[in-house]
């Protein structure tokens, strides 16, 4: 406790006693009642019942498990058993994100690449500037933008079967790859960021000095580049992965009629399905999957989150 | 681009990437000026510019845009205050507990939208019960959860901001005021303050334009009420409709506008940087047609000149013409069905519609929630109906 005082004292000593109360009430009141407080009362609110209103703090609100019990077992009515239905929506949901990140990195390896090793000038930075404004369209209108191009009379079925390369129109939305690509499109400045930063400090004479030891482009990508950029490449999936699987937008305006991402489960449980306890559980079950991935990937890479985010 | 040219499958490469960024945002903007109601290019049928006015009658948009703006303000006055003591607060803890108080303050960025905007919904709900405060109150008023939730995060951005412009800042500076007998305050707000202003600036067009743009969150914390982005994508899963595209236009054509400012700004910087340096060889006409800002001057100038032309282009005639060659045609179709079976006449005028909606079964969006689950009782939050779920779920 005195330490704590002593911290303070020395903060306020630091910093005058206005600016001191200015920056920890700002921080405290951002991280507890914005951050925490929240993510707490949520926690808390998934292992409740649906109760109503007037029987909310009443004898009847206990903590339960009721309802991540439904998110394993499914209904009561439909015999137990395993809610394959909305266990299998998480599990696709997750392989769709791993998928885009990859896709994204696929892309975006080379651009970073290119864009970090050419040399300094204006038409550099034009083209780091044009990778800027489209990140700055509205996310609704990115994905408008690919219901027109992937509709059945969209631009893409329609060139296509201008060119008789196919008779009828693919339903290119059905078949979920006008949401693939809308996903990948939509996040894909946040894989190009960090790859680049990391790519572009990258003392140029290393790559010059395999070159002339004989390494081929490709070992020179394996062994020299992509060492290097490494936390890039951890933060940019990590960006990636998580954007996409909480992604709310693109899944409801991209989604096909017989798929559904896991973040419109939660949706509908707060708003059709009118169950907040139902929802809460399962945004803690994504937030958890999440947070656990991200543990998994700095575990793989081996880089710590403070080189997350730059 | 030496690197470039050495490359040329690179260059390649970085065409086709640019060209899978823009082409999207291309095709939409095109087919805000086609006069075909679904928003497409081909078949095209007349140059138009209703779709703008159109957008102009849009009451719940315009509605939903001053909500977005009233809102962006309050996440700015909000979110750049406490991105800025973040900030300081991580300069000045020791180097091990300043990667644990990182990773404290770096996690609403990684948390999903949708678990900040639900977690911040019940968080503020409860709340009002705990206190017992009427249902207009600001615990359950859309606006002021929306803020709250979108502070959440954009604090994180701008804190990312400050924390670069401070990695240049030299502490000696406030050491030296101080000796001069400044006060603490007095070096903060002479010394720092200054000294951050172009990081408080960006981190503002930052914050404003993330809580702008932002949905996952918005569309739980919103409750009743609705935001331009809200109102846009409702619009979108009722049915496509060339007046988004219009939107496309509008808020590109902004984008561009804000990207100019930018580069004329950095430029200028630069340019100030670089006067003590010996004059460039290259000759000035060459360098006056390679500056970027000239480049997207251009553009602009061309985009604007566009849309001038297209809003005195009558475009009446042509759709007049349009809807009579369909008319022709449906009548064709009619007559040929009817020569072959006499008995069907009243189907085929439907069969020989424009193909406009041939997509309309697949596009409802009652379509993308199949698997919805059996409902509860009865809805056990106050906001059961506020959300008013058949709004959005409802085109069908």
């Amino acid at each position: 406790m005195r330490e704590i005082g002593r911290f303070f004292s020395g903060f306020a000593n630091r910093n005058g006693l206005p600016v001191a109360i200015y920056l920890l009430v700002a921080v405290s009141t951002w991280i507890f009642v914005l951050v925490i407080l929240p993510q707490l009362t949520m926690f808390d609110f998934s292992f409740r019942h649906n109760l109503p209103p007037p029987k909310i703090g009443g004898p009847e609100d206990v903590h339960t498990l009721e309802q991540y019990r439904y998110f394993v077992m499914g209904n009561e009515i439909t015999g137990g058993g395993v809610n394959t239905l909305d266990i299998a929506v998480l599990f696709k949901t997750l392989v769709a994100a791993v998928f885009v990140t990859i896709i994204d990195l696929a892309i975006c390896y080379p651009v970073a690449y290119l864009l970090a090793q050419s040399s300094e000038g204006s038409a550099k930075r034009l083209l780091v500037l044009a990778l800027i404004v489209p990140f700055w369209v509205n996310e609704i209108l990115r994905a408008f933008a690919f219901r027109i191009l992937f509709g059945a009379t969209g631009v893409i079925n329609g060139a296509g079967m201008q060119l008789g390369l196919w008779d009828a129109p693919i339903d290119f939305i059905g078949g979920n790859v006008a949401l693939y690509a809308g996903l990948a499109y939509a996040y894909i400045l946040l894989m190009i960021f960090p790859l680049y930063n990391a790519i572009e400090s990258l003392d140029r004479n290393q790559i010059e000095a395999a070159r002339d030891m004989g390494a081929s482009w490709a070992q020179v990508h394996r062994r020299v580049v992509i060492p290097y950029a490494k936390p890039g490449i951890a933060s940019g999936s990590t960006m990636v992965f998580m954007l996409t699987a909480g992604a709310l937008a693109a899944p409801q305006i991209l989604g096909g009629p017989s798929s559904l991402w896991f973040t419109q489960i939660i949706y509908q449980w707060f708003n059709s399905g009118g169950n907040w306890p139902r929802g809460s559980a399962y945004a803690v079950i994504l937030l958890a999957i999440c947070i656990m991935f991200v543990l998994l990937i700095m575990r793989v890479f081996k880089v710590s989150i403070g080189e997350i985010g730059r | 681009m030496s690197n470039l040219k050495a490359f040329p499958t690179g260059g390649l490469y970085l065409l086709l990437f640019f060209l899978y960024l823009f082409g999207p945002l291309a095709v939409m903007i095109v087919t805000a000026f086609n006069s075909s109601s679904f928003p497409r290019i081909s078949p095209w049928e007349c140059l138009t510019s209703d779709w703008f006015f159109k957008l102009f009658e849009d009451e719940t948009l315009i509605a939903g845009l001053g909500n977005s703006f009233v809102i962006g303000i309050g996440v700015v006055l909000v979110a750049v205050p406490v991105g800025l003591a973040a900030a300081i607060v991580l300069s000045q803890v020791g180097p091990h507990l300043r990667s644990v108080i990182y990773a404290v303050f770096i996690a609403p960025i990684l948390m999903p939208g949708v678990v900040i905007g639900l977690s911040t919904l019940i968080f503020w709900d409860r709340l009002g019960t705990f206190f017992g405060a009427d249902y207009d109150s600001f615990f359950y008023s859309g606006m002021f959860l929306t803020i709250a939730g979108q502070v959440t995060f954009i604090s994180a951005y701008s804190m990312l901001v400050f924390l670069s412009r401070l990695q240049r800042f030299d502490p000696t500076l406030t050491e030296a005021a101080l000796d001069m007998g400044a006060s603490q305050t007095q070096a903060f707000v002479k010394v720092l303050l200054p000294f951050m202003t172009p990081a408080i600036l960006s981190a503002s067009v930052l914050a404003f334009l993330a809580s702008m743009e932002n949905y996952n969150t918005t569309v739980f914390t919103i409750v009743a009420e609705s935001t331009f982005t809200t109102v846009l994508a409702q619009k979108v899963r009722y049915g496509l409709d060339p007046s988004i595209s219009a939107v496309a236009v509008i808020i590109v054509g902004i984008t561009l506008v804000g990207a100019i400012i930018f580069e004329n700004y950095n430029r200028l910087r630069t340019q100030k940087e670089a006067r003590a340096a010996a004059a460039s060889s290259v000759p000035p006409v060459a360098r006056f047609a390679t500056n970027p800002l000239v480049i997207i001057g251009f553009v602009l100038v061309c985009m604007i000149g566009f849309v001038t032309w297209v809003g005195t282009h009558d475009s009446s005639v042509c759709e007049a013409n349009v809807e009579q060659m369909k008319r022709a045609y449906q009548q064709e179709q009619l007559e040929q069905q009817r020569n072959r079976t006499p008995a069907t006449a009243s189907e085929p005028a439907e069969q020989a519609s424009p193909p406009a909606n041939t997509g309309g079964g697949v596009f409802s969006p009652g379509n993308l929630a199949p698997g919805q689950p059996e409902q509860e009782e009865a809805p056990a939050s106050p906001f059961g109906n506020v959300f008013a779920p058949e709004n959005l779920q409802g085109g069908d």
